[in-house]
C-alpha cells in the first residue's frame, strides 16, 4: 500500500477522530489490553496515521527507551507503507518527537513544564499526544481532568493513552470499559480494547463518540504484524 | 603440547575519557609483574603511564592509540588492548572490540555513566562483547558506586549487580567486601600488593548478608544447580556461584560490577581474578570468516592450531622500530620464518620477526597460536587485512568504517616539511581507515579529513612531533558531498582534429542515482562501438569527474555511469581522447541529473541537569537540529538530536555558557542528508565567489 492509499483507506478512518480534530474539537482516546497484547503497536499506528496526514505527534513513553520506541515506529512504518523513500521517511520522522520518562519520574506537572518548553520556544508544537504507560491505578479523575485543561491551553487536539487491564479485575463501566478506567470512561471519546479470540486478535471499539460505525464494531489485528485490518 | 586456550583472555579496557582506565591498566601491569614501578598519567615524574606510549598522549593525559600489551595473572595469559575514550577515535575502539573476546567497562564512581559510556556500550553490544564493569575512583569526593550500578541498569540497560561493597567511601575508602566469599579485603603494602583477608566489619555484616542473598537469587536465574542449592538451603558452594556469574556474563545477560580505586591501588587484584573467572577465552566466543571462493559465504573459525592459519591485522603502527602490524590469530599457528598470504592483495609475505608488545617495549617470540594477539615486523599491509596460508582463501568479516565528516587544508611550511608530511600522511592513512587525504587539483592544497576536529588536530600534532613536518592548517570544513537525484542521458563527442595528431572519442549512455555505494561503472557496449582498450579510459574519465562537483566543489558520490554507445577513429582515438570524452559526457549529464548537495548529519546527545533541558533543546533547534527525543531520569535529562555538522562548530562553548558548564555532549556521525534549499544556495554562491577569486 502506498502512502496516499494508506491515508484514505486506513481502517482507523472509521474512528472519525481526525475529522473532529480538524473541526477544532479536542478528544481523548484510550487503548486497553492485558499486558503484552500490543497496546504500543496500536498507539504507534494511530500516531503514524496522524503523522502521514501531516500532524505532529509527541510520543510520551513511560518506562521505555528512545531507541526502542523509535525502532517501533520504523518497523511499523515499513509494514504500513511499502517503498517509502528516505526523504519521505525523514519528513515523517520530523513530525515526531519522543519523550521518555522513568516510571517513578513521570508527573503531570513535569509533562506540562516540558510541553511548555517545547511549544513556547517553537521547538515542537504537537497536534497529537501519545502517552504510553500512564499509571491509571495511581492517578484518578482529577489528574485526567487536569490533562484535559492542559491540552486545551496548549492547543493539542488529541491525546491517546494506553492502559493495562487485568483478567482478575472484573469491574466494567456501563459501556463495557474495564477497570482501571471504568470509573472515568466518560472522559474518553474513544475506547478500544485488544482481545484475543482463538487465532485472531480483535480490536473492539467499546466507545466512539464521533464514529462512523456503531459501537461494538470490531477491527482485527494481523497477529504477525499487529497491523489493524477491517474485520 | 597443545596450548590450553581456556587460559587465554583477550580483553579491552574501554570507557569514558578521564575515568582512569590508563591508570587502571598501569596497575594491572604492575600487579602482573610486567612493570616494576608505577607512573601516573599526568605524573610529576615525567615518565607517564606505560600504555600512553605516544608523547602526545602523555602530554594531554588521554589515550589516543590503543597499544596492545601482554600480561599473565596466576596461570592466565591476558592480552590487553587499551582503547581511547574520545568519540573521535572510535574506529580504534571498534577495531579493538572486533578482535577482543571480552572487556572491562571502566566507570568513574563520581561521574558515573556518561554519554561516551553509552556510545562505548553500544559498540560492545554491536560486537556482542561480554563485559564486566569496574567502578573506579571510589576514593574521590562524591563517589557512589551504588548509583553507578543503578545507572548501568537504567541507562545502559545492563543487568548489572555489585559483586562487592565498599568499606568506607571517598577519603575513607579502605577496602572491599566480596559478596560471594563474604570476606573483607584490604590492600596493604607500598603499592597495595599485599591483600589482607578479614572478617566483614560488624556494622556492615547485616547489609552484606542481605546483598549476598539478593545476588545469589539473581544469579540462580543462570544456573539450575544454584537454584536447587538455594531451594534446598544450607551451604552454597562458591564455585556454583562463580559458574553462574560466568554463564550470565558470557550470554550478555548479566554484568558483574567491581569497585576500587586504581590510583589508590585498591581492588585491582580481585578485578584480575574476575577477568580470569568471568570473561571468555577464545573458544567461548564464536568468530566468523568469509570464504572468498564461495561468494563470501560465512564460516566459523575453529580456534584449532591444527587448521590453516587465519589471522587479522587490526592495527598498524609506525614506531621507532619500523612498521608494526598488530594481528589476532583465529586459527592455526604462525612461526617465525613462515610465509603467509594477504588475502586482499594475494601477495606472499614472509614473517621475519614476531613480537609480543608491551606498550612500546617488545618481547621476541618464536611463534603464536589461536587466540593470540601479537605484532609482526616489516609486513606491508593495510589495517583490516586478513592473512592466511596456501589452500585457504578467507577474509575476516569487514568492519563498519564510518565516512569522514570533516576536512581541512594543510600547507607545509617548507620543502623539508613537504617531504615529511607525505611520509606521515602515507603512514596515517594506512593506520587509520577513517583518516583520509587527497590533493585538491584546483588549489593544489593537501586536504585531510576525519571524524572530528580533535581527530584531525591529533594527526597534525603527530606530523609535527613524529615526522618534523611543520604545517599550517586551515579552518575545518564540513565534508559536503554532491549526488544526483535523477537519470540523465549523455552523448558527447570529444573531437580535436585541426592539424597534427588528432583526438577523437564519442561516448553515449546515462548517469543514474546509485542506492548503495559511491560509484559504479557499467559497460553495456555491444558491437564494439568503443574498442575494448578504451573502456577503462571511459571509467577513468568518469571517476576523475567525480572528484569535484559543480555545485559546491564537493566530491560526487552515489552515481552509476552506464555507457551503451560510442564511436572511435582508427587514428585519432586514444586513451586520453576517451578520458576527455567521458569527462565531457559526465559534465553534460550531471547538470540534467538534478544534482544536490549532501551534508553530514551528526547524532548528538546532550546530557545535563533537568533545569537546562529547555535551553539545550532551544540551542539544538536553532542549529537546524531535529530533536529525536528526551530522556527524563529525575535530576538530569538527555536530549538526543540529529544536527548538521556545519552547525556544531563551537557548540561546546555555547553549551558551557548555557548550562554553567554542567552539561556535556557527544556526537557521532549518523548519515548524509540533502541540505535545505537556502543552505544549498548559500554554498553554491560561496563556491562561485571562491572560483572567481582564484
Amino acid at each position: 500500500m502506498d502512502r496516499e492509499d494508506l491515508i484514505t483507506s486506513n481502517p482507523l478512518r472509521v474512528l472519525g477522530l481526525d475529522n473532529k480534530a480538524e473541526e477544532g474539537r479536542q478528544s481523548l482516546g484510550l487503548v486497553m489490553a492485558r499486558a503484552g497484547l500490543g497496546k504500543t503497536a496500536i498507539l504507534v499506528q494511530i500516531a503514524l496515521d496522524s503523522m502521514l496526514r501531516g500532524n505532529r505527534v509527541l510520543h510520551v513513553s513511560i518506562g521505555e527507551s528512545i531507541e526502542k520506541t523509535r525502532d517501533r515506529y520504523d518497523e511499523i512504518l515499513s509494514l504500513m507503507v511499502e517503498g517509502l523513500s528516505e526523504e519521505a521517511r525523514t519528513e515523517v520522522a520530523r513530525r515526531r518527537m519522543i519523550m521518555t520518562f522513568k516510571e517513578n519520574v513521570f508527573s503531570r506537572p513535569m509533562l506540562e513544564e516540558r510541553l511548555k518548553d517545547l511549544i513556547q520556544q517553537e521547538i515542537f508544537q504537537p497536534d497529537c499526544l501519545i502517552i504510553d504507560g500512564y499509571d491509571f491505578d495511581g492517578n484518578g479523575r482529577q489528574a485526567m481532568e487536569d490533562l484535559k485543561v492542559l491540552m486545551a491551553d496548549l492547543g493539542i487536539a488529541v491525546i491517546w493513552f494506553s492502559a493495562v487491564c487485568h483478567r482478575e479485575d472484573e469491574r466494567v463501566s456501563a459501556d463495557g470499559v474495564p477497570a482501571p478506567c471504568h470509573a472515568i470512561d466518560d472522559l474518553f471519546e474513544v475506547v478500544l480494547v485488544i482481545k484475543p479470540h482463538g487465532d485472531h486478535i480483535h480490536l473492539d471499539i467499546l466507545k466512539c463518540a464521533y464514529c462512523q460505525v456503531e459501537p461494538g464494531t470490531t477491527l482485527t489485528l494481523d497477529p504477525s504484524t499487529m497491523l489493524i485490518k477491517k474485520a | 603440547m597443545a596450548r590450553d586456550l581456556s587460559k587465554v583472555r583477550n580483553i579491552g579496557i574501554s570507557a569514558h575519557i578521564d575515568s582512569g582506565k590508563t591508570t587502571l591498566t598501569e596497575r594491572i601491569l604492575f600487579y602482573t609483574n610486567r612493570i616494576h614501578a608505577i607512573h601516573e598519567v599526568r605524573g610529576k615524574d615525567g615518565v607517564g603511564a606505560k600504555m600512553d606510549s605516544m608523547e602526545l598522549e602523555k602530554e594531554r593525559g588521554i589515550t589516543i592509540q590503543s597499544a596492545a600489551t601482554y600480561a599473565s595473572w596466576k596461570d592466565i595469559e591476558i592480552n590487553i588492548i587499551d582503547t581511547p575514550g574520545h568519540v573521535d577515535f572510535t574506529i580504534e575502539v571498534e577495531r579493538a572490540l572486533r578482535v577482543l573476546d571480552g572487556a572491562i567497562l571502566v566507570l568513574c564512581s563520581v561521574g558515573g555513566v556518561q554519554s561516551q559510556s553509552i556510545t562505548v556500550n553500544r559498540q560492545m553490544s554491536r560486537y556482542r562483547v561480554p563485559r564486566i564493569a569496574f567502578v573506579n575512583k571510589c576514593d574521590r569526593t562524591g563517589a557512589n558506586p551504588e548509583r553507578v550500578a543503578g545507572q548501568l541498569r537504567d541507562k545502559l540497560d545492563l543487568n548489572a549487580r555489585l559483586m562487592q561493597l565498599p568499606i568506607g567511601l571517598e577519603a575513607e575508602f579502605s577496602g572491599i567486601v566480596d559478596l560471594i566469599t563474604m570476606k573483607a579485603l584490604y590492600f596493604e603494602g607500598k603499592s597495595g600488593e599485599q591483600i589482607r583477608e578479614s572478617v566483614i566489619p560488624v556494622e556492615m555484616q547485616a547489609e552484606a548478608q542481605e546483598r549476598h542473598q539478593e545476588l545469589l537469587e539473581e544469579l540462580s536465574m543462570y544456573s539450575e544447580e544454584l537454584m536447587e542449592a538455594l531451594l534446598e538451603g544450607g551451604e552454597i558452594d562458591t564455585q556454583l556461584v562463580y559458574d553462574a556469574v560466568r554463564k550470565g556474563t558470557l550470554s550478555l545477560e548479566f554484568t558483574p560490577v567491581f569497585i576500587g580505586s586504581a590510583y589508590k591501588n585498591k581492588g585491582i587484584q580481585p578485578l584480575l581474578d574476575a577477568v580470569d573467572a568471568y570473561l571468555p577465552c577464545p573458544t567461548d566466543v564464536q568468530n566468523f570468516a568469509l570464504d572468498l571462493r564461495k561468494n563470501e559465504e560465512e564460516f566459523a573459525v575453529t580456534n584449532s592450531p591444527d587448521d590453516p592459519l587465519i589471522m587479522l591485522a587490526f592495527k598498524l603502527e609506525d614506531g621507532r622500530y619500523g612498521q608494526l602490524t598488530y594481528v589476532r590469530t583465529y586459527q592455526g599457528n604462525l612461526n617465525k620464518g613462515d610465509t603467509v598470504y594477504n588475502s586482499r592483495t594475494g601477495k606472499k609475505v614472509k614473517i621475519g620477526r614476531l613480537v609480543r608488545m608491551h606498550a612500546d617495549e617488545m618481547e621476541e617470540i618464536d611463534g603464536c597460536g589461536p587466540g593470540d594477539i601479537v605484532a609482526l615486523f616489516g609486513v606491508d599491509c593495510a589495517s583490516g587485512d586478513t592473512f592466511t596460508v596456501e589452500g585457504i582463501d578467507a577474509s575476516m568479516s569487514s568492519m563498519h568504517i564510518p565516512e569522514p565528516v570533516i576536512s581541512l587544508a594543510i600547507i607545509p611550511v617548507d620543502n623539508k616539511a613537504q617531504t615529511n608530511m607525505s611520509k606521515a600522511l602515507n603512514r596515517f592513512t594506512k593506520e587509520d581507515p577513517t583518516f583520509r587525504t587527497f590533493v585538491d587539483h584546483e588549489t593544489g592544497e593537501t586536504i585531510i579529513s576525519g571524524m572530528g576536529e580533535l581527530h584531525l588536530d591529533v594527526y597534525i600534532e603527530r606530523m609535527k612531533r613524529e615526522y618534523k613536518a611543520e604545517v599550517t592548517a586551515g579552518a575545518p570544513q564540513v565534508a559536503y558531498r554532491e549526488t544526483i537525484t535523477a537519470r540523465a542521458d549523455f552523448d558527447y563527442t570529444h573531437k580535436k582534429q585541426t592539424g597534427g595528431s588528432g583526438q577523437y572519442g564519442r561516448v553515449a549512455g546515462y548517469l543514474e542515482p546509485l542506492e548503495e555505494g559511491d560509484y559504479e561503472f557499467v559497460d553495456s557496449i555491444v558491437g564494439g562501438t568503443i574498442p575494448r582498450e578504451y573502456i577503462p579510459s571511459c571509467d577513468k574519465g568518469f571517476q576523475k569527474s567525480m572528484e569535484k562537483g559543480i555545485l559546491c566543489g564537493a566530491a560526487i558520490t552515489g552515481v552509476r555511469a552506464v555507457i551503451n554507445d560510442g564511436a572511435s577513429h582508427s587514428v585519432d582515438s586514444s586513451d586520453v581522447a576517451f578520458q576527455l570524452a567521458a569527462i565531457g559526457a559526465f559534465k553534460e549529464a550531471y547538470r540534467k541529473a538534478h544534482p544536490v548537495i549532501m551534508e553530514p548529519i551528526m547524532k548528538v546527545a546532550v546530557e545535563g541537569p533537568t533545569e537546562f533541558q529547555g535551553a539545550v533543546m532551544g540551542s539544538l533547534n536553532q542549529r537546524r537540529g531535529m530533536i529525536i527525543g528526551t530522556v527524563e531520569e529525575g535530576n538530569y535529562t538527555v536530549v538526543e538530536a540529529e544536527v548538521p555538522l556545519s552547525e556544531m562548530f563551537g557548540y561546546s562553548t555555547i553549551l558551557r555558557s548555557l548550562t554553567q558548564g554542567k552539561a556535556e555532549f557527544t556526537m557521532e556521525f549518523a548519515t548524509f542528508k540533502q541540505v535545505p534549499k537556502s543552505v544549498g544556495e548559500e554554498l553554491i554562491k560561496k563556491y562561485e565567489q571562491e572560483k572567481k577569486n582564484n
